[in-house]
């Protein structure tokens, strides 16, 4: 019960802030909403490259973390290749939740084909009802036409487009932004940290932060924490080994 | 009803794709014998007639051309033709090895009654290379003898018993055994029993004979098996000119679509599976389905579908030299609730419908999906991933999951789970603890923090239930986290259990 009404707060705190500003996705952290000029821009191409394959369940959890805001439960269209789905899992209802991620709310497309992933994006940007869209790729070559389609679909529609992939791409790039993603190691095992690197923006400049995920306001903050010296206490109610 | 009878079908088979130039037979083993199993005209005027034994008829005409039998060739081409007959009437039966059988009522008008359509069927199929037998009668049973041993093409309709009485016993589809034994007795001719008394007939040769009678007469009902399930909703369109270009073919699927909407909306009903066939002038049927995640009426969207399949289809249309006829069939139908105009929900709702279908259109249903909750807590069980067409809307697991989840206050879940656990190498300090460091994919993974047990029981009502489970959290030195679990228990050991292993099941953001 509680529980529902903090959601129903959190929905209520939130729904002013996108109002206000149509055109961009706040992360809710001022230091990089400031660097990007408000926030991600809403109807733009943004790329979250892992940093290797082993971190690509760290840039999942990015990619997840910046669409989170795209709606009070946003519409998700999840594409990913035959390929990287083998290889990093699939996504997981239960796990989404963590995220404030309704499962009820996803869609989930593989395809065979790079183009055909392609193409299922660009239908995707089209649909009023999809609040975000993320392509999930390997490694290897895209088309730059079709990337340029993708932003320009996204800026039609408003809605945020994002590949998710594990090599950055070779050559020149549509996306408004690029961000390197790792894992970073978590002061408490509970919380998701990673190490998020902005190498790329079309607004302005760069720069490299260590992200935590707070469960409770669905949103990143900034890990403050110093590096302790001593292996920390984690104050756990369940039993536990360090 | 119409029987078709292809009478030298297995050989015309052959005869259509290699060019035979002696006397054609066609020859399968039958025990421990080789015989004939079919003979072509010019074989059988030398007397060569199915079920002579092969070595006979080449010692008789050492010139004859010999095939060996191919029953599965046969049975497809069968089957093409059915598919062919489709545009005379949706209810074809196979009447296998090499007949058909159409329920032609209603529909016989469209070439300008009965002998137009055999006039019609007749010269397509000649044009083919097929030698047939048409008959048109009342029944099942009177249409079948007069194919098999009347005239080649016949009608009979309300006068089947003069035409059934001269045939023989053998055209009321007997068995041989039945046949052999009425002969003894001088019964030959349908005519000899026709107004025998029937209790001495049924006692000395069973019920079989007078079922059948009954059934060619009409005094029996014998249903048609069709081969495709009928379509509650039809509409097709014939073209005096063939059509080739894919763009007429969207214009023609918006036009039956169109036609098709008044139907559906006086039955309250939408699409939910709709299927486009083709009929090429040369007689190979393009058959293209498509499906929808909510019962549709609009034209413009169903059009939209078949957009997407024909962009998905490789090989293209393949026209050859066009098409002649097309129709639209609604295979599965739904009750479609009244449009609703206004509510911003619905709007979205349909929006994300629309998606739903194109995509699955172009990539196929299977691979557009929902994650569905199960009632199970094996985790690679709890959730699946089903065709979102067909489970659109349906959240009632969810919101039983959440409420467990407080319930229970269940520990955190993985963001990706494997396909399937994948077994890893792995040492522990102690034996029910987490491990130190592992081995997945080749590489080493040393733990710094790890939380758990959480065990999960297999399900031991089942045989292939498997083992309990522990499963750890746990974070290695780059930060990376994973969800592990060692299958078995130590303490099992010593009942006899396996030992325990390792494995990896899914990663944390």
């Amino acid at each position: 019960m509680i529980e529902q009404l903090r959601q129903h707060l959190l929905v209520l705190r939130k729904m002013p802030g996108i109002e206000d500003r149509p055109g961009t996705l706040p992360l809710g952290i001022p230091s990089i909403d400031a660097l990007l000029g408000g926030g991600l821009v809403r109807g733009a191409l943004h790329e979250v490259v892992a940093a290797g394959e082993a971190h690509l369940p760290a840039a999942t959890g990015f990619a997840l973390g910046i669409t989170r805001r795209s709606a009070p439960s946003p519409r998700l269209l999840w594409i990913s290749e035959d390929m990287a789905l083998a290889e990093n899992g699939m996504p997981h209802g239960a796990g989404f939740d963590i995220f404030g991620f309704a499962p009820e709310q996803l869609v989930t497309v593989s395809v065979a084909h790079r183009r055909e992933l392609l193409w299922a994006m660009e239908e995707a940007l089209h649909c009023r009802a999809i609040d975000a869209v993320i392509g999930e790729m390997r490694g290897g070559r895209t088309d730059n036409v079709a990337t340029r389609r993708l932003s320009l679909a996204a800026a039609e529609s408003g809605t945020p487009a994002l590949l998710l992939r594990t090599e950055p791409p070779d050559g020149v790039s549509t996306a408004a932004t690029r961000w390197i993603i790792s894992a970073a190691p978590s002061v408490a095992l509970g919380m998701s940290c990673l190490a998020a690197q902005l190498v790329r923006n079309r607004r302005g400049p760069t720069g490299s932060w260590i992200l935590e995920w707070s469960d409770g306001d669905e949103q990143f903050i900034l890990a403050t924490h110093a590096q302790p010296v001593a292996a920390p206490v984690l104050d756990r109610s369940r039993r536990q080994v360090a | 009803m119409l029987s078709l009878w292809l009478r030298r079908f297995s050989t015309d088979r052959v005869a259509r794709s290699h060019e035979i130039s002696a006397p054609l037979v066609i020859a399968g083993k039958r025990g421990s014998v080789e015989i004939l199993t079919a003979a072509d005209d010019a074989a059988r005027r030398l007397g060569l007639s199915p079920g002579l034994a092969l070595a006979q008829a080449r010692a008789m005409h050492p010139g004859i051309e010999m095939v060996a039998e191919n029953a599965e060739a046969d049975a497809a081409l069968l089957d093409s033709i059915a598919d062919w007959c489709l545009r005379y009437t949706p209810l074809v039966a196979c009447d296998a090895p090499d007949g058909l059988l159409l329920d032609i009522s209603g529909c016989a008008h469209l070439y300008g009654g009965e002998h137009g359509l055999i006039a019609d069927l007749g010269s397509r199929l000649e044009r083919s290379g097929f030698a047939y037998s048409i008959a048109i009668a009342g029944t099942i049973g009177a249409a079948w003898a007069a194919s098999h041993y009347g005239k080649p093409s016949s009608y009979a309709c309300g006068d089947e018993r003069d035409m059934l009485a001269p045939l023989p016993l053998s055209a009321l589809r007997l068995p041989s055994a039945t046949v052999t034994s009425l002969a003894r007795v001088g019964l030959k001719r349908i005519g000899d029993i026709l107004d025998l008394p029937r209790a001495p007939l049924t006692a000395r040769f069973g019920p079989e004979v007078l079922r059948q009678l009954d059934r060619a007469l009409g005094y029996e009902h014998e249903p048609l098996t069709p081969r495709l399930p009928v379509a509650p909703y039809v509409a097709e369109q014939r073209f005096p000119e063939p059509i080739a270009r894919e763009e007429d073919v969207l214009a023609i699927i918006a036009r039956l679509a169109r036609r098709l909407r008044p139907a559906l909306e006086r039955g309250g009903d939408g699409v939910r599976r709709i299927e486009l066939s083709l009929f090429r002038t040369d007689g190979a049927v393009r058959r293209i389905a498509a499906g929808t995640s909510r019962p549709l009426r609009d034209p413009e969207e169903i059009k939209a579908l078949f957009v997407e399949r024909l962009a998905a289809l490789a090989d293209a249309l393949d026209p050859g030299f066009g098409f002649d006829m097309a129709r639209l069939s609604v295979i599965v139908a739904e009750p479609c609730p009244p449009e609703q105009i206004g509510l911003n929900g619905g709007q979205d709702a349909a929006e994300l419908c629309r998606l739903i279908d194109r995509l699955s259109a172009r990539l196929g249903p299977r691979r557009v999906r929902r994650v569905i909750a199960q009632d199970s807590h094996v985790p690679e069980l709890a959730e699946t991933a089903l065709p979102a067409q067909a489970v659109n809307g349906d959240d009632a697991g969810w919101k039983a999951f959440r409420r467990y989840r407080t319930d229970v206050d269940l520990p955190p879940r993985p963001l990706r789970l494997l396909a399937r656990p994948e077994p890893i190498e792995a040492v522990a300090e102690v034996p029910d603890g987490p491990p130190l460091r592992f081995r997945w994919r080749r590489a080493l993974h040393e733990v710094v923090a790890a939380e758990g047990p959480e065990r999960i029981e297999g399900a031991w009502w089942s045989e292939h239930g498997g083992p309990a489970r522990d499963y750890f959290r746990v974070e290695d030195k780059s930060g990376l986290r994973f969800w592990l679990f060692r299958a078995g228990l130590y303490r099992d050991l010593s009942h006899g259990a396996d030992a325990p292993a390792w494995f990896l099941h899914g990663t944390f953001a």
